[in-house]
């Protein structure tokens, strides 16, 4: 093992987080200082709570309150490197999740005198830096210092070693998944043959809503307390899951058992050691993977007139729109935008499950499930529609698009796909919570305004904000300015266009629970008639003035190719 | 062959921040020649082929292409034009098939005309049995195939092509060669963009060399060799004296010691 070797690859990693800043693309300025001043922030804030934290229990004068602070001190302790495993493989994984075409992070340049160890280890290492190390750091000078008052040290220095144990656990988990992972994956797109694609997206998707679904009912409504105490009692019931031997070590130190204590810490330094071995031998047997070939078609060629060209759309606008939908069925990277209406179902509806809930909260879930769903994807997906193409824009550059058909085409399936959205959602929150047809029909109403009306806002920001670099960890579609803009503007345009009829919902909500608040003009039938129409000319007016200015911005994006490209 | 242009240049020029990329570049190709342009690395050529195309707005002069003023009509001028650039990036995500029937609606053909242009040129390119495939599961090569064929199935009037045979199998590039002369015979224009110096030689009628975006020399192969005083001299030894990097044996000594 070369540790020169390793200690390149692990810097190449780094750089692949660095970000390109200012306004020039072909412009690259490292920010180092940023890089190791998020560490040193982290370190410093750990500091000053520890301190604290000391402070406060030293500061104590009743020795019941003292103890008990004492006991939550030592489970912190005790559970704090399964927890920080927990969110160490939440975070690792998520980013390796994050990356665009796994086959680029996963494969090294095999060409080059490394051999799989020291590229394993130097992965494993890069895993672990950014938030699961930024994490480490704050709670390790948190603790040390905190454990002074304590009159822990001992102990919290245990805690920070298996705090990096369980990290590097964590990391070492990433890396040998990661590799399983980008196999199996090929392996399944090779079987399912024309059907990889669907088998693709759907698996995907359900990879997420079973991660939020998990995710929302362990943390919904826990406290940290609870969740300290079933992690300290639980690892001790499982006490024979490898990857809760860290935790074991210090609790049997605790409990002063220690020949189990030494036994855990080498236990879970040999486990390390195997999932270490694991991951090169994965990475030897797959580690320079090609991905199989998806066969989408026999290929026997029938051209279609198709569904758009009856709607008016011309053949160019038809083709840019059928492009755009197989984009988002087929680039995997993509796919993280058919995870938003689920996440906004599944959230509320947890929360549902989970606690007592007012007599109103029925009219509050239809509202939230039939407009918000639609308008985030109409908000979201407008913005990034543009930059989606990546470095593929030359394909609109070079062909005779001009910036109204461009417009039109984008426009059309951000609205489209959106309006889809809120029907589903719509038809959902319906069967669950049974609104009147009239409340049922001014909700969809409103939705369809508010999503007709931010596809416009947001695709006009997409079009101005277009970030065409396909750069790790994942293309960025929209440069960050652009994107906060366009996120606070359809804030805005979004309550200006719900303004006429917010009145009557707020009066539907709490005019029963808090009759102070009652506002009876709004609370009236008829006002429901009303509300729509002047919603509806808001809505008219905002994409009119909208789609003036994403027209400018598309044809100023036509003529200024090279500086857009990147 | 009739002179007629298809592409007039006139006092065009180009800036970068602090390069220039062209500087005020006078040319004209006609209807049915083809134009080698060739020049060292950072020479204007992209740039060149993407002002054409109105891709990028020259700072001044003006940009004439088949009677249309590029500034006026980039939309017109792109619906006459086949380009292959430099290092293409295509959708990925689509089959063969699909990128070239999109191509055909994006540039107004009936599905009759797709169908049977697609069919001919997949054929010919020996791209038969993947054109079902995601183009991501492509080699280079045969996804160069792919431009090729969306630059030249809507018979374009002006072929623009940066780079055209990089990654082609030799089999293939012959086609594309004698494909692209046949065009030529046809009064399809086409500007060439390489530094493979004998495809040039080979291929093109008139050779413009660029060097730090000037126009060093135009002109067959015959009045580059009056001009570089080379009579015997083949276009790599003219194109290396002309743009003044001829003697490479120092460089070749030193980087061997």
């Amino acid at each position: 093992m070369n540790w020169k070797n390793v200690l390149l690859l692990v810097g190449v990693e780094v750089k692949s987080y660095r970000t390109v800043r200012g306004s020039s693309f072909r412009r690259f300025r490292e920010n180092r200082l940023l890089t190791y001043a998020l560490y040193a922030v982290a370190c410093i804030v750990g500091v000053l709570i520890g301190w604290a934290v000391g402070s406060f229990y030293s500061g104590l004068s009743d020795l019941s309150q003292k103890n008990l602070l004492f006991q939550g001190a030592t489970y912190f302790f005790i559970s704090l490197p399964t927890l920080a495993l927990l969110y160490g493989l939440v975070f690792t994984q998520m980013s390796q999740i994050q990356r665009i075409g796994a086959k680029v992070s996963v494969q090294p340049l095999y060409w080059f005198p490394f051999s799989w160890e020291e590229h394993t280890l130097a992965s494993v290492m890069a895993n672990a830096l950014g938030a699961p190390l930024m994490i480490t750091v704050f709670a390790c000078s948190g603790i040390l210092v905190a454990s002074v008052f304590f009159g822990l040290f001992p102990l919290a220095v245990l805690t920070v070693l298996a705090l990096l144990t369980s990290i590097i656990l964590a990391s070492a988990t990433t890396e040998a998944f990661k590799t399983l992972q980008v196999r199996l994956q090929g392996a399944v797109t090779k079987a399912a043959g024309r059907a990889a694609i669907w088998v693709r997206l759907i698996v995907s998707i359900l990879v997420f809503i079973v991660f939020y679904g998990v995710y929302f009912s362990i943390y919904s409504n826990v406290s940290p307390v609870s969740l300290i105490e079933s992690v300290a009692g639980g690892q001790k019931l499982l006490w024979f899951i490898p990857y809760l031997w860290p935790g074991m070590a210090l609790s049997t130190f605790v409990s002063n058992l220690w020949v189990e204590a030494i036994f855990f810490s080498v236990a879970s330094l040999a486990f390390i050691y195997a999932l270490f071995l694991a991951a090169v031998r994965l990475n030897v047997r797959f580690g320079l993977y090609e991905a199989p070939s998806i066969r989408v078609s026999g290929g026997v060629y029938v051209p279609r007139a198709g569904f758009l060209g009856r709607l008016g759309f011309s053949p160019l606008e038809a083709a840019i729109v059928k492009k755009d939908f197989r984009a988002f069925t087929r680039r995997g990277e993509l796919t993280f935008i058919f995870i938003f209406p689920v996440v906004f179902i599944i959230m509320p509806l947890v929360s549902a499950v989970r606690e007592p809930l007012p007599s109103t909260f029925p009219y509050f879930l239809y509202a939230y499930l039939t407009l918000l769903p639609g308008a985030l994807m109409a908000g979201v997906l407008g913005s990034l529609i543009v930059g989606s193409e990546g470095r593929s824009i030359w394909c609109v550059y070079s062909s005779p698009v001009s910036a109204r058909s461009l417009v039109k085409a984008k426009y059309s399936f951000v609205a489209l796909f959106s309006l889809a959205v809120t029907l589903i959602c719509a038809t959902v929150s319906g069967l669950i919570t049974v609104p009147s047809v009239q409340i049922a029909a001014v909700g969809l109403i409103e939705a369809v305004f508010l999503v007709l009306s931010l596809a416009m806002v947001s695709l006009t920001f997409g079009i101005k904000g277009a970030d065409f670099r396909e750069s790790l960890p994942r293309p960025r579609m929209i440069r960050t300015r652009w994107s906060l803009v366009s996120m606070i503007v359809c804030a805005i345009v979004g309550l200006a266009i719900l303004s006429p009829i917010i009145p009557y919902g707020l009066n539907l909500i709490f005019g029963s629970t808090e009759p102070g608040l009652a506002m009876p003009v709004f609370a009236s039938g008829g006002y429901l008639y009303v509300a729509p129409l002047i919603s509806g000319l808001i809505a008219a007016v905002v994409t009119y003035v909208f789609r003036k200015m994403a027209l400018d911005s598309a044809e100023r994006l036509l003529v200024n190719a090279e500086s857009m490209e990147g | 062959m009739t002179y007629l242009p298809a592409v007039k240049l006139t006092q065009v020029s180009k800036r970068y921040a602090d390069v220039t990329a062209v500087d005020y570049l006078n040319l004209d190709v006609g209807k049915g020649e083809i134009l080698g342009l060739l020049g060292p690395n950072g020479s204007g050529k992209s740039t060149t082929l993407k002002m054409i195309l109105g891709l990028v707005k020259p700072d001044s002069g003006s940009v004439n292409v088949l009677g249309i003023n590029v500034e006026d009509d980039a939309v017109a001028v792109k619906r006459k034009v086949g380009y292959v650039p430099e290092s293409p990036r295509v959708y990925e995500f689509l089959t063969g098939l699909e990128f070239l029937d999109f191509t055909g609606d994006v540039y107004g053909m009936g599905p009759a005309e797709k169908k049977g242009r697609i069919e001919e040129f997949l054929r010919a390119l020996d791209l038969e049995g993947r054109q079902g495939d995601m183009i991501s599961s492509y080699s280079e090569g045969m996804k160069q195939k792919v431009i090729i064929i969306s630059a030249i199935m809507h018979r374009p009037e002006l072929l623009l092509l940066d780079e055209p045979l990089s990654g082609l199998d030799p089999k293939s590039a012959r086609i594309v060669k004698d494909l692209l002369r046949q065009l030529a015979s046809q009064g399809v224009a086409a500007i060439m963009s390489t530094h493979v110096l004998e495809i040039a030689q080979a291929m093109c009628d008139r050779i413009a060399i660029m060097y730090e975006g000037r126009l060093l020399a135009l002109g067959t192969m015959e009045e580059l060799r009056r001009k570089a005083r080379m009579p015997e001299s083949g276009l790599e030894d003219i194109f290396l004296k002309l743009t003044g990097t001829g003697d490479t044996r120092p460089i070749v000594e030193a980087l061997l010691k």
